[in-house]
C-alpha cells in the first residue's frame, strides 16, 4: 500500500464514519429541503403583487372606468375596478385591506392608511380624460379631433447608466448566496476537522495512527475526508438552490444563463477556501485535547475569514471597486471575495487566475507549517500546547 | 534483530534517555522493565519515530528503520486509546489497511484475530459497547492485526484480571513461536519472570542489565537462602550476613560460594529443620539489585 493509498484508508474513514452519523444525516437533509423551498417562496412573494382593487362610489363622467383602465395600462400599474353602491360598504372593504382606493364621486379618494402617488395619478388623470371626452363632445368636434386632442404624449425613456436587468439581478442574488455558502461551509467543515483532529487525540488513538502513518499525512488524509464531505453538501445545496430557483419562473430573475457558472465558481472556491482553513483548523486542533478549549482556539480562524465576508458584501455591491480587487487577492479573503466578483460582475481572468495561484501557494506554506504545529503538539500531553511549544517540539 | 544503540533524549531539564542500549532478537520475549519515569515508554516511541532521539538510533537488521519496515512493526502504546464510536470488527480492518494489508487480507486478518481473542461476536459492536478488558483485547489485535516482525506493547498486562493476563501470555508466547520478537514493559515482575525470555531493567534513561533471565540469576554473585525450623522461619542473627524479608518470606542473602554447612549446624540446633533452600535471585531481587532501591 502506497502512501497515497493509506492518506485515502484515513480519508475514507473519516469520510464513511461522520456520513453515518444521524446528525449529520439528518442536518444535511434538512437544509437541502429548506434550500428547495426558497423557489416556491420566492413565487409566493411575488404573487401576493397582485392588482390593486379601486372602489368606484357616486357619479362619475361617463367612460371614467375605460380611462381609468387605459391609464393605468399605460403606466404599468396591474389594477381592477369594482363599482360599490354606497360609501359605508366601500370603507369596510378598504379596511380590510380587499380594496387599495376608495374613489368617492368626483370629490375625493379615500386610503386605508398611506396613499399611493401611482394610484392617485392613475385616478386622475383617467377621471380627466373621460371629463375632457365629454366636453369635446359637447362642443361637436369630431372622432378624429377628439382623438388628436386626448392624444397622450408619449415618452420613451433611457437611462446614463445602464439599468439592472433582469440577469444582473439574478447574478447579484447569486452571489450573495454563494457567499452565505462559502462562509458557512468554510467555517464548518473547517471546525469538523478541528474536532476530528483533537478528539484523536483525546481519545489518544492518534499514537496508534502515528505508529503506522506520518503526522502530515495523517492530517491531509482527514482534510479529505472532511472536505469530501462538505463537497457533497455544498453540491448537494447549491444544486437544490439552482433547482427550485429555476423552476420557480421569477419575475425580473433569469439564472439560467449563469446558473452553472455560479455552481462552477461555488465549487473551486470551496475547495480552495476550505483546503487553506482546513489546515489551519487541524493544526491548531492538535494544540487540544478537551472540548471545552476549543473554542478559544476556533476563534482565532473566525476572526481571519470574518472580514473576507464583510468585504464580500461590498463586492456585491459593485465588484470593480479598488477595495474589492485588493481584497479579493489576498488569499485569507480570497474565497469569498473572488467568488462574489466572479459571480456578481466580470473580472479580468488574469485577476481569476492569480488570486487562485496566491490561495494554492499560501496553502501549501499552511500544510508545511500546519503539519509542523500538528507534529509537534499531536503527542504532547497536559490541557493545551502553545504554539511556540509545539513548533519548537517539532524541530527535535 | 532490533537494536536499541546509545539513544539520548533530553525533554528540557528532564533526561528521559542516558545512552540506552540492548538488543531485542526475533522470536524471544523481552521484558522491559524499570521504575516509573525510567524512560520505557520514550525508548519505545522511539522505534516508531514518535520521539526523535537526540543522538543513537534505533536500527532493524542493522539498518536504520524505514517506512516499510516500520509498517512490520507492531505498536500497543501505554495510553491505550481507539474510535470509541468504531465498530471494531471496522476498525481493526482500518488499522490492517494502514500497515498495508490489502482489503480482503485485512478484513481476514481482523476477523480471525478478533476471533482468537474470544471477541467473534462483538465484530459488530462499537469499541465503546464494550469492557474495558475486552477493549484491551481489541487494543491488542490493533497491534498485532497485520502479523508483525516485532510488536512492542507497552504495559500489555495493565489492567486486565488473571484470566486476561492468561490469554495475553498465551498470545505473545505464541507469537513468539511464530518468530515474532517482542518487547514489552512492565511492572508486575512475577508474570515477567514467567512470560520472558530475555529481560532488559533500565533505570535514569540506561540499561543496568540485560540478559537472558535465566543466565541472569545463575551467574548473579548472589544467593538467598531460606530456613524453617519446626515449620516456622529461622530468623537467627548470623554474623555477618544480610537478610532480606519479602512477602512475609525472611531470607539471608549470601555470597555464591558461601559455606552452607555450618549455617545448617546451626538451625538444626534450635529444631528441626523443615526448610532449606538455597536459590538464585528472583527477577524481583534482580530488579531491586539493578536500581539500588
Amino acid at each position: 500500500m502506497t502512501r497515497t493509498q493509506r492518506i485515502f484508508q484515513l480519508a475514507k474513514r473519516d469520510f464513511t464514519q461522520r456520513l453515518r452519523s444521524r446528525a449529520f444525516l439528518f442536518s444535511m437533509l434538512l437544509i437541502i429541503v429548506l434550500a428547495l423551498a426558497v423557489g416556491p417562496l420566492i413565487s409566493l412573494a411575488e404573487g401576493s403583487n397582485k392588482a390593486s382593487v379601486i372602489a368606484l362610489v357616486g357619479n362619475q363622467p361617463n367612460g371614467s372606468e375605460a380611462a381609468i383602465q387605459q391609464q393605468a395600462d399605460a403606466l404599468d400599474v396591474s389594477i381592477e375596478l369594482k363599482r360599490f353602491t354606497d360609501l359605508n360598504t366601500a370603507q369596510t372593504a378598504l379596511s380590510n385591506g380587499d380594496v387599495a382606493v376608495v374613489v368617492n364621486g368626483t370629490s375625493e379618494l379615500i386610503y386605508d392608511k398611506t396613499s399611493s402617488i401611482q394610484l392617485s395619478a392613475v385616478i386622475t388623470n383617467g377621471i380627466a380624460t373621460a371629463q375632457r371626452q365629454i366636453e369635446a363632445d359637447n362642443m361637436g368636434l369630431s372622432t378624429a379631433q377628439v382623438s388628436t386632442l386626448l392624444a397622450p404624449v408619449q415618452f420613451s425613456e433611457r437611462t446614463l447608466t445602464p439599468n439592472n436587468t433582469s440577469q444582473d439581478n439574478a447574478r447579484q442574488a447569486a452571489a450573495f448566496v454563494a457567499l452565505m455558502l462559502l462562509y458557512i461551509s468554510i467555517l464548518m467543515f473547517g471546525q469538523f476537522v478541528m474536532m476530528g483532529v483533537m478528539e484523536e487525540k483525546q481519545t489518544r488513538v492518534v499514537e496508534v495512527v502515528l505508529s503506522r502513518v506520518k503526522p502530515t499525512d495523517v492530517l491531509i488524509g482527514k482534510v479529505l475526508g472532511i472536505g469530501l464531505l462538505g463537497l457533497i453538501q455544498i453540491v448537494a445545496l447549491g444544486g437544490a438552490l439552482l433547482f427550485t430557483v429555476s423552476t420557480a419562473h421569477i419575475a425580473n430573475f433569469d439564472l439560467g444563463g449563469i446558473g452553472i457558472k455560479v455552481f462552477g465558481m461555488l465549487i473551486m472556491w470551496y475547495l480552495l477556501g476550505y483546503a487553506f482553513y482546513s489546515f489551519m483548523y487541524g493544526s491548531l486542533g492538535a494544540t487540544i485535547s478537551r472540548q471545552e478549549d476549543m473554542q478559544g482556539v476556533a476563534m482565532l480562524p473566525v476572526l481571519l475569514i470574518l472580514p473576507g465576508f464583510f468585504f464580500g458584501q461590498i463586492a456585491l455591491v459593485d465588484p470593480s471597486t479598488t477595495l474589492a480587487r485588493v481584497t479579493s487577492l489576498i488569499p485569507v479573503w480570497a474565497p469569498m471575495v473572488m467568488a462574489v466578483r466572479s459571480t456578481a460582475g466580470d473580472v479580468p481572468l488574469w485577476e481569476v487566475l492569480l488570486s487562485i495561484a496566491l490561495v494554492l501557494i499560501t496553502t501549501v506554506l499552511l500544510i508545511k507549517l500546519g503539519g509542523r504545529i500538528y507534529r509537534g503538539a499531536i503527542l504532547q500531553s497536559g490541557k493545551k500546547t502553545k504554539l511556540r511549544t509545539a513548533w519548537r517540539s517539532a524541530s527535535d | 534483530m532490533l537494536r536499541f544503540d546509545s539513544l539520548h533524549k533530553r525533554f528540557g531539564d528532564v533526561t528521559a534517555l542516558d545512552g540506552l542500549s540492548f538488543d531485542a532478537g526475533t522470536g524471544r520475549i523481552l521484558g522491559f522493565l524499570g521504575p516509573n519515569g525510567a524512560g520505557k515508554t520514550t525508548a519505545m516511541r522511539c522505534v516508531f519515530g514518535l520521539v526523535k532521539p537526540d543522538a543513537g538510533e534505533v536500527t532493524w537488521n542493522d539498518k536504520p528503520i524505514d517506512e516499510p519496515t516500520m509498517l512490520r512493526f507492531g505498536y500497543m502504546p501505554e495510553e491505550r486509546g481507539l474510535y470509541p464510536k468504531m465498530k471494531i470488527g471496522e476498525q481493526v480492518t482500518h488499522f490492517a489497511r494502514l500497515s498495508g494489508l490489502d482489503r480482503t487480507t485485512a478484513k481476514e486478518s481482523a476477523e480471525r484475530w478478533l476471533r482468537d481473542l474470544d471477541l467473534g461476536d462483538r465484530i459488530g459492536s462499537k469499541l465503546e459497547e464494550l469492557s474495558h478488558g475486552n477493549q484491551q483485547r481489541v487494543q491488542l489485535a490493533t497491534a498485532l492485526v497485520h502479523d508483525p516482525v516485532v510488536a512492542i506493547l507497552d504495559e500489555p498486562f495493565a489492567g486486565l484480571d488473571p484470566i486476561g493476563v492468561d490469554t495475553m501470555a498465551d498470545v505473545l508466547r505464541s507469537l513468539a513461536a511464530r518468530g515474532t520478537g517482542i518487547v514489552f514493559s512492565s511492572h508486575q515482575l512475577d508474570l515477567v519472570a514467567d512470560v520472558c525470555q530475555d529481560v532488559v531493567i533500565i533505570d535514569n534513561g540506561r540499561a543496568k542489565l540485560v540478559g537472558e533471565v535465566k543466565e541472569l540469576q545463575r551467574t548473579s554473585p548472589t544467593r538467598y537462602l531460606q530456613v524453617e525450623v519446626d515449620g516456622q522461619p529461622w530468623t537467627s542473627e548470623l554474623r555477618g550476613v544480610d537478610t532480606v524479608s519479602t512477602n512475609g518470606r525472611h531470607r539471608f542473602v549470601l555470597d555464591r560460594n558461601a559455606d552452607l554447612g555450618p549455617i545448617l549446624d546451626l538451625a538444626a540446633h534450635d529444631g528441626e529443620v523443615t526448610r532449606f533452600a538455597f536459590e538464585p535471585p528472583h527477577l524481583t531481587d534482580l530488579f531491586r539489585e539493578a536500581v539500588q532501591r
